[in-house]
């Protein structure tokens, strides 16, 4: 909208608005059209709050728009959530990942995502029965030299394929543990290529899960996640994975 | 309203129509009634020797792609000319300003690199020769639609009617002739992947094209890498000379755009390579504070979050999951 209408609307508004509408929902803080259908899909008639204390940092701009990095830290919340939802409301496939910390999780993460236009990002945490929403805005146009070359993708993914990179730093109140997974990633929305996209993410401990993610195909591709869990380094976890056509990854963090 | 009864005189609806559109150049801003129009004003550093500085932004609808640096010599057999501007606008409007004060056709044209806001302007001097790298010519050719994409998408209208020209002519390092006018080519490659340096031995003027950066942020889209580009600068802190005339940025007197360039990357350089080390984010690494010493550089922080997404992986790859692991 171009930006002399906005008074002019807010003068409107002024003139039409009955004493009711203020009243029952938050106004989006990130004004976007597309929040109340997602509210709707994603968050069900579970109350919603748009909450500050869930951060939400990216680039203000996607220099490749193919791998994007989006950081979550809503520690506020740790030892206290159920799950987190991110999801980047005008990409194809919306969601990213819907994240249960079980065990060991924390709100502390960060993922790269594929960014197919100029769109709000979003994350919502269900703390004691609400969802607790945050978010921020990326600019979907690169800077003046982005080249199709820059945002490459692999063409010989094979022979890297399910290759488990992994490594683990101290981190407040726990440990970060740093993840990177060869895997195309492809969404099927490409013609000709059918979807083939890691579904299930889990760090296990003692042999049982002690956090998981289900990932959608807007992860990008070659996935890099930081996580932060609640063990210490003499806590050990294994990472593991399984994608929509069965292939299972399984890799020690040391 | 008895005035719309009935046939209206062909005399009158003409009239009202030219009331409207009139009324219409009045009342719209400018630029949606009128092509992009640029101020450059070129300004004399050293004989025959004239600089249009860019500003200090990024390309946008409001700078029309006048953020990089043109140079022209007027030879006495005609202008030799460093980099032509984002558009053909802005060639044209370059070619008014060399006229503004030399007589001389301009006949020749060096590009220094294939960036856009260097070689779009091309189009606005037919007839001269265009001389370059060969890597440069080929980088040009496979990257001129997307680069024409992003022109449109960031400058609007300003890039209408704006066509790729690629260079006509192939220079390497070594001497090369403009007419009779011999200059000092040196190729390097830190920058774009291949960087044309000039020296006019004449009058002692650089033009170091986009190797070099003054008070503004290098950019480092198609860089091979930030170790060749340290290096390459310094080599060019060897050569002799007496004015410098960077890619953006002001003209200096001495070399300081060298070192601060240096000193840029370098920084750069370190905070990749110590957030990869220790496990950080890629926003972790774009959002920390930058140095003081920054503060009158222009588009830090906006050129630090591209470099990130230019090179972040590679240090990754060597210092944070090249660690051997022991546990698998």
């Amino acid at each position: 909208m171009a930006g002399y209408l906005r008074p002019l609307l807010a003068v409107l508004m002024l003139f039409c608005a009955s004493p009711g509408i203020t009243a029952e929902a938050q106004k989006d803080p990130l004004d976007s059209f597309m929040w109340e259908r997602y509210r709707e899909r994603f968050l069900g008639d579970t109350p919603v709050r748009f909450d500050q204390r869930v951060r939400v940092q990216a680039p203000a701009f996607a220099e490749d728009s193919g791998q994007v990095p989006i950081d979550v830290d809503a520690s506020a919340f740790n030892g206290r959530f159920q799950r987190m939802l991110l999801w980047v409301e005008l990409n194809p496939i919306p969601l990213v990942f819907d994240y249960r910390p079980l065990s060991d999780g924390l709100a502390n993460l960060s993922i790269n995502v594929r960014l197919e236009q100029s769109s709000a990002v979003r994350v919502a945490v269900l703390s004691d029965g609400v969802w607790h929403v945050g978010g921020t805005r990326i600019e979907g146009e690169g800077g003046g030299c982005t080249t199709p070359g820059i945002a490459k993708t692999e063409d010989n993914w094979s022979r890297d394929f399910g290759k488990i990179m992994a490594r683990r730093f101290d981190h407040e109140p726990g440990s970060r543990v740093r993840v990177k997974l060869s895997h195309p990633m492809d969404s099927g929305l490409i013609p000709s290529t059918r979807p083939f996209y890691v579904e299930q993410v889990a760090f296990i401990r003692d042999g049982e899960p002690a956090a998981t993610m289900a990932w959608q195909a807007s992860v990008s591709e070659n996935p890099e996640l930081a996580l932060t869990l609640k063990g210490d380094s003499d806590a050990s976890y294994r990472f593991q994975a399984r994608d929509n056509n069965g292939n299972e990854f399984d890799h020690a963090i040391p | 309203m008895p005035f719309l009864d009935g046939a209206v005189r062909p005399g009158l609806a003409k009239m009202a129509l030219f009331v409207v559109l009139a009324l219409g150049a009045v009342l719209l801003p400018p630029r949606y009634a009128l092509a992009f129009e640029y101020e450059l004003k070129p300004v004399a550093v050293a004989e025959r020797t004239w600089v249009v500085e860019g500003r200090r932004e990024e390309l946008s609808e409001d700078n029309g792609g006048d953020i990089a640096n043109a140079a022209f010599i007027a030879t006495g057999d005609g202008v030799i000319v460093i980099d032509t501007g984002s558009t053909l606008n802005y060639g044209r409007a370059l070619r008014a300003a060399i006229a503004t004060v030399t007589d001389q056709p301009v006949r020749w044209i060096i590009n220094t690199h294939h960036h856009p806001d260097h070689v779009f302007g091309n189009q606005a001097f037919e007839g001269a020769e265009i001389s370059a790298l060969p890597a440069t010519r080929a980088a040009l050719k496979r990257d001129a639609d997307s680069f024409r994409a992003t022109l449109y998408q960031r400058l609007g209208d300003a890039v209408r009617g704006t066509e790729t020209v690629l260079p006509t002519r192939s220079v390497q390092q070594g001497e090369g002739r403009f007419g009779a006018y011999p200059l000092q080519l040196f190729a390097f490659s830190g920058h774009s992947g291949a960087d044309l340096v000039v020296l006019d031995p004449a009058t002692g003027v650089l033009f170091t094209g986009d190797l070099v950066f003054h008070r503004r942020a290098p950019t480092t889209p198609h860089s091979p890498g930030i170790g060749i580009w340290r290096e390459q600068l310094g080599q060019l802190r060897a050569l002799q000379f007496k004015t410098l005339v960077p890619g953006h940025g002001p003209v200096s007197r001495d070399g300081s755009p060298i070192e601060e360039t240096l000193d840029y990357l370098d920084w750069l350089d370190g905070r990749l390579a110590g957030g990869a080390a220790r496990g950080a984010t890629r926003n972790e690494v774009i959002q920390a504070p930058l140095p003081e010493r920054f503060a009158g550089m222009a588009l830090v922080r906006y050129e630090l979050t591209r470099s990130v997404s230019h090179f972040y992986a590679d240090y990754e790859e060597a210092l944070l999951w090249a660690e051997p692991d022991t546990t698998k």
